[in-house]
């Protein structure tokens, strides 16, 4: 019964969509009074709609209800309560139930933001943002209905989720991703209804602002997560591996952040505003085309859910109505977007010209790489080819090194014109400074000196002192600092985030040892310095599996830490996982990975010291708690 | 000149600029990166030279894996049900690596026709299969 009244319900939402995506532009049209507006009412409607719908799927979960064929698949009754809860957005079917509830609630977020929703701009908003949700339920319901039974010949016991699933970080990963990816969809909104109502204005970028850094951070927030969790679930100690799905998150963030850069100047200075309108459309797009990638299965990844065409092509069409529509409209807006001030070379608007142009370019170039097999197949009729991770190792470096040169002297512009170049010196001082520092601090801390990480070294060293190192030092009152600080509070700490990832990024990649082996109860193997030693081996049981344990202990210099590493097999899919065992400090992490028993009681392992590694997600905290304040702060502002 | 058509051909200049120059950076990166993938019948038939970087993949064959006892060696066979391919790895096997399993392997083709596998993949789920095996099998049916 509860199943049928989730259904019951998402078909309720698929109805109140329907009639909110169309009825305001009938509205507009007509020329109605907005005095009265039903656009909170609706939201909250669609809200509890969904709301409920999703508890349903939640409900039917946890008490394991195998008629529905998405909880057969997806749970058994060995399954721990918890982690039958976050099954619910374990697959597919019901991850876009959860999509869904997401794009709601940024509804029902900007509606409740403003004070005021009674014109047609707020008006269109809704209608835009319905029209989204209705598309994504209407997928739902017709290619993956999580509701969907299996009657009258039920299974008694259920599959398994994806044991490497089975982990605290997905359970949140992919709520936080979704609220990014769906965020996306406001920012889009707000700019079809701009360019319908003609209200291309700062008032506009000042509505679209908050949420694009909102849906920024949400992005940050999930893609560190997803990277933490590949790092210790995957058994391989790597961080990133440039899968298409990775790629597919990758490139909306960027684009969500040159997004929010140019609302930016349009809101303060009045220009770029069809650059503004135009990544608006980008992001959501981008967003959508990560999602098809994901959904259809048409590239090789980790993630594909589901070998399904009929799903992509459906996508493609929502891809479509959406884009194109709106790239239409765009086209035919036939309002003048006059710039309403003028800048030279050496302004802050030309910075954000610059970061603009890398952000976006970077962010093609990387799509490219990562649909370029699709593109060869269709090409050379069914030749398959993959683009190696070098290829965006290679492209990354050179952007990352002009973003990061700006992100040092961002703040010393001026609007229109920079007066003033002495801080240039100053910055160049206080950066070689930091870079000597953090040199002789790697030389202590591993005993050799490694080029390869210089570049990274750098860039940290100058975006400190552009950011914070230059202030603190040369304002003199400590009420100006202050009131710089909170001034800046979002963007300092964003940028300081970006400085701690691009540190930890390049001297992970330049001081990490690996090494594969076999190793027999009681041997020894020195690692660089590290001497790694196999104590011996236990037999545990969990819930739902059998794990192998092997107890190391490693020893540096006079100290001696244990570690254990398993090799779980989960009893109902009998399929094997490497749970590894990584002990971190501030500086570095010890990993280890447990391969297979050759015999006796020798098994292979992979070793691995990788340092600084932690800073790449503690980097990755910093950005997302920067973009935070700096949304909350504006949407402050404006209430 | 006028500041407001200065400032335009300021940005056209900048932009076009930052194209040019990212998209020979995507060429020259491409060109070095790209690994084509092979199926054990195609590699057979076809001349690459040994020691280019490419992609293979099939089931692996049953009963054809064989362990060293004292270091991380494996061999293996690769098929497609009519051509084999023996391929040789160096360190530890993916959790999901087994026998009657789709396997794609990256690496390149030795002098005596075995091909020296850098890298072993399968992927996380017991029911997935490589799509470059999936088409590749659709082919040979």
């Amino acid at each position: 019964m509860i199943p049928e009244i989730g259904h019951v319900l998402l078909i309720g939402a698929l109805a109140v969509t329907f009639i909110g995506g169309c009825l305001p532009f009938y509205e507009f049209v007509s020329k109605k009074d907005y005095s009265q507006s039903y656009v909170k009412l609706f939201s909250i409607l669609t809200v509890f709609l969904v709301t409920g719908s999703f508890i349903c799927l939640i409900y039917s979960f946890l008490v394991d209800d195998f008629s529905v064929a998405y909880v057969a698949t997806n749970s058994n009754t060995l399954l721990p309560d918890y982690y039958k809860f976050a099954a619910t957005w374990g697959a597919h079917e019901g991850s876009l139930v959860l999509w869904i509830l997401c794009l709601s609630l940024w509804l029902v977020g900007y509606m409740f933001s403003k004070n005021n929703v009674n014109d047609s701009f707020s008006s269109i908003t809704f209608a835009v943002m319905n029209q989204v949700i209705f598309a994504f339920i209407l997928f739902t319901l017709f290619t993956s209905n999580p509701f969907e039974r299996l009657l009258p010949f039920s299974p008694l016991e259920g599959g398994d989720l994806n044991p490497s699933l089975q982990d605290f970080a997905f359970t949140i990963h992919p709520p936080l991703l979704y609220l990014g990816y769906s965020g996306l969809a406001l920012p889009f909104s707000l700019a079809i209804a701009a360019m319908i109502t003609k209200n291309i204005d700062s008032l506009w970028a000042s509505n679209s602002r908050p949420w694009s850094l909102l849906s920024c951070a949400f992005l940050t927030l999930g893609i560190g997560l997803g990277s933490w969790w590949a790092y210790y679930e995957l058994g391989w100690g790597g961080w990133w591996f440039w899968d298409p799905v990775e790629n597919a998150a990758f490139v909306p963030w960027l684009i969500s952040i040159a997004l929010f850069h140019s609302l930016i100047v349009t809101e303060r200075r009045g220009v770029f505003k069809n650059w503004s309108l135009l990544l608006s459309i980008l992001s959501f797009g981008a967003s959508l085309l990560g999602t098809f990638l994901v959904r259809s299965g048409v590239l090789t990844s980790v993630h594909a859910f589901a070998l399904d065409p009929e799903r992509g092509l459906f996508i493609l069409g929502i891809f479509t109505y959406f884009i194109f529509g709106a790239l239409l409209i765009y086209s035919l807006k036939n309002t003048k977007t006059q710039s309403e001030s003028t800048y030279s070379l050496t302004s802050i608007e030309f910075g954000f010209l610059l970061n603009n142009l890398l952000l976006v370019v970077l962010a093609i170039s990387i799509m490219f790489g990562t649909v370029f097999p699709l593109l060869y197949e269709a090409y050379t009729n069914g030749d398959q080819v993959s683009v190696g991770p070098p290829y965006f190792n290679i492209l990354i470096l050179p952007f990352a090194i002009g973003l990061g040169f700006l992100q040092g002297i961002g703040l010393f512009l001026g609007w229109s014109d920079t007066k003033d170049f002495s801080f240039l010196n100053r910055l160049v001082i206080e950066a070689m400074t930091v870079l000597i520092v953090i040199n002789i601090v790697l030389y202590f801390l591993f005993g050799s000196f490694n080029t390869g990480s210089l570049v990274a070294c750098l860039l940290f060293a100058w975006i400190v002192s552009g950011n914070i190192l230059d202030v603190v030092i040369n304002k003199r009152s400590v009420s100006k600092i202050k009131s710089f600080l909170s001034f800046r509070l979002g963007a300092i700490f964003a940028h300081l985030g970006i400085a701690f990832l691009v540190l930890g990024i390049g001297v992970v990649s330049s001081y990490s040892s690996e090494k594969e082996l076999l190793l027999s109860v009681g041997e020894s193997y020195d690692l660089d310095g590290y001497v790694f030693e196999f104590e011996n081996m236990n037999v545990k049981r969990g819930p739902n599996y059998i794990a192998d344990v092997a107890i190391l202990k490693i020893r540096e210099n006079t100290k001696t830490i244990s570690l254990s590493s398993e090799k779980r097999n989960y009893l109902s899919a009998n399929q094997e996982t490497t749970e590894a065992g990584i002990v971190a400090d501030l500086f570095k992490d010890y990993y280890v990975a447990l391969g297979e028993n050759l015999q006796g009681d020798t098994w292979s392992f992979r070793l691995q010291v990788k340092p600084f590694v932690r800073w790449i997600w503690f980097g990755a905290l910093l950005v997302a708690i920067g973009t935070f304040i700096s949304s909350i702060k504006l949407l402050r502002k404006k209430a | 000149m006028h500041p407001l058509r200065k400032q335009r051909v300021y940005a056209i200049v900048t932009v076009f600029l930052g194209i040019v120059i990212a998209m020979v950076l995507v060429m020259s990166a491409l060109s070095k990166n790209m690994n084509l993938f092979y199926s054990p019948s195609e590699l057979l038939n076809s001349e690459i030279s040994p020691g280019s970087i490419i992609r293979a993949g099939g089931m692996v064959a049953s009963g054809s894996i064989e362990k060293s006892s004292d270091s991380l060696e494996v061999m293996f066979l690769i098929t497609d049900f009519q051509n084999s391919l023996p391929v040789v790895y160096n360190g530890i096997l993916p959790d999901l690596f087994s026998e009657d399993a789709g396997v794609v392997v990256k690496g390149f083709l030795q002098e005596d026709g075995t091909f020296f596998a850098q890298e072993v993949l399968a992927k996380h789920d017991e029911n997935y299969m490589p799509p470059e095996v999936a088409k590749m099998l659709d082919k040979v049916e």
